[in-house]
């Protein structure tokens, strides 16, 4: 594992997180299997997962999903508040937001503008909304796939302070976008797929 | 008082409130009710198009170019739809809503968010197939009435055909799809058949009430661009729209929290195509 730049948090800041959101393209259905599997019951963060999969395929990926999560796992719906140890589903179709909201807790928002970088839903809108949204208590995960979309979203989860990690893209089945984000942004930890898992382990460990 | 810094995004927060702020006080148009993420995307989207470091520069312009504000209106207004989009949704409107509308003397439905008009035909294709379009009026609205000078143009790029012949037979289509266009050069044109039921209308949902009772209202993918409270009212307003027993069509992804609760007039028909129904009988809720 390549620890890029020391953000880990210090003492005062540690198990402050509250939301992981995961994004990845082709290649990709085999580690988030890997990565839902391992979450505990307990799971403080809230989890929101955008993955580009064929048309007609994303549906069946909640159901495969809560079959072996020890998480409840669901397509996340539009004004749903967020709650932690929950994992949520961009719906087909629609680009998945969190919203900020100035009297309560944030909550997912959807849309159906047009697709980023010819994508909806887009991972990038995900992760820069939810980086408004949480800022450093947020940790965004990019795995494998064969586009850019996630560069700008990592750019902006690095930038307001959330914590930053990408599959090695040696390791990765599709390489482009793990590669493409490493270009442009300076994340936390270049990381296997275990190597990712002990990370978003370890965030429970330090409550 | 001390001044403290902020984060640029907590900023653009308030540009973003002062842009509303000037479109609702200088033109009417209210979007202040509007869910802020996807908002603030489109906004910020603006300001690069323009090609302005920080989306308050635009203000000036806007209040004083109506050109500059039209062009901010359409962004945010920005209609996105498709034929036959979520084709097993319009598989449930053929088998579990027409055959109920089949038993009024006359149907009216109100499709509100007209976009370019790809839902609106879409309806009056499914109403042409089940035999009930002579006896239908549509009432298609927008806030935004050069989206319903498209919709009532109806013509679309030859290109979008494809992916939209696919969606229309994932709908249960069993007629010829393509039959219900005419090809002029590289566009497509609704034939005039399908137009001559539609009433295409002004109408906001913010600001304006109910305007006819109808048996169907199909609003998809509309209420997702407003905020709580906007929604809640607006979800009233629609079934205040409602015959007893019509049908209300929300997007595959919306749902109506507190179902019970806030809307007793409301029962939900079909949670995969968020199909609700207002209920016949118990006088007294609406």
């Amino acid at each position: 594992m390549t620890r890029r730049s020391c953000t880990a948090r210090s003492s005062e800041g540690a198990g402050m997180y509250k939301m992981l959101v995961i994004g990845f393209s082709a290649g990709g259905v085999p580690l988030i299997k890997r990565i839902v599997q391992a979450l505990p019951r307990n799971y403080p963060l809230a989890v929101a997962v955008v993955a580009h999969l064929p048309e007609g395929h994303e549906s069946t990926l909640a159901q495969l999903l809560d079959g072996i999560a020890q998480l409840p796992v669901s397509t996340a719906k539009d004004k749903d508040v967020i709650v932690p140890g929950l994992v949520y589903l961009a719906p087909p179709d629609y680009h998945l937001l969190v919203e900020k909201n100035r009297t309560h807790a944030p909550s997912f928002a959807l849309s159906v503008d047009g697709p980023v970088k010819s994508v909806r839903p887009s991972i990038d809108v995900l992760f820069e909304s939810a980086a408004e949204a949480f800022e450093g208590d947020l940790i965004a995960v990019l795995l494998s796939g064969a586009n850019s979309d996630g560069a700008a979203g990592m750019a902006y989860v690095k930038q307001l302070g959330g914590l930053s990690i990408v599959q090695d893209p040696l390791e990765s089945e599709f390489s482009t976008m793990p590669n493409a984000v490493i270009q442009r942004v300076k994340v936390d930890y270049v990381a296997n797929i275990e190597e990712i898992i002990s990370l978003l382990l370890s965030v429970c460990e330090v409550r | 008082m001390p001044l403290v810094k902020w984060k640029n995004h907590n900023i653009e927060d308030v540009e973003v409130d002062l842009m509303l702020c000037a479109l609702k006080l200088r033109y009417g148009y209210d979007f202040t009710g509007y869910a802020r993420a996807s908002m603030k995307r489109r906004l910020m989207e603006l300001s690069r198009y323009f090609d302005v470091k920080h989306l308050s520069e635009l203000l000036s312009a806007m209040l004083y170019d109506e050109a500059v504000a039209q062009t901010v209106i359409n962004c945010i207004s920005v209609p996105t739809s498709e034929f036959f989009r979520d084709g097993l949704v319009w598989e449930t409107v053929r088998t579990c809503v027409l055959p109920q509308l089949d038993s009024f003397p006359w149907i009216n439905i109100w499709q509100i968010g007209c976009g370019r008009g790809e839902e609106t035909y879409t309806l009056a294709i499914l109403l042409h197939e089940a035999g009930l379009l002579k006896k239908t009026r549509i009432f298609t609205s927008d806030i935004n009435p050069a989206f319903l000078q498209d919709a009532r143009d109806g013509c679309w790029s030859r290109r979008r055909m494809a992916g939209w012949r696919e969606s229309y037979l994932n709908s249960g289509g069993r007629g010829n799809f393509d039959s219900y266009f005419e090809v002029r050069g590289e566009e497509v044109a609704i034939r005039d058949e399908f137009k001559k039921v539609i009433e295409f209308i002004q109408h906001n949902l913010v600001e304006d009430d109910v305007f006819k009772e109808v048996q169907f209202v199909v609003c998809r993918n509309v209420l997702i661009y407003f905020g709580d409270v906007l929604q809640g009212k607006v979800l009233k307003l629609l079934a205040r729209s409602l015959e007893r027993g019509g049908f209300l069509l929300l997007g595959r992804a919306e749902k109506i929290f507190e179902l019970h609760e806030k809307y007793p007039e409301l029962e939900g028909i079909d949670d995969a195509s968020q199909l609700y129904r207002k209920v016949i009988g118990r006088g007294g809720h609406v």
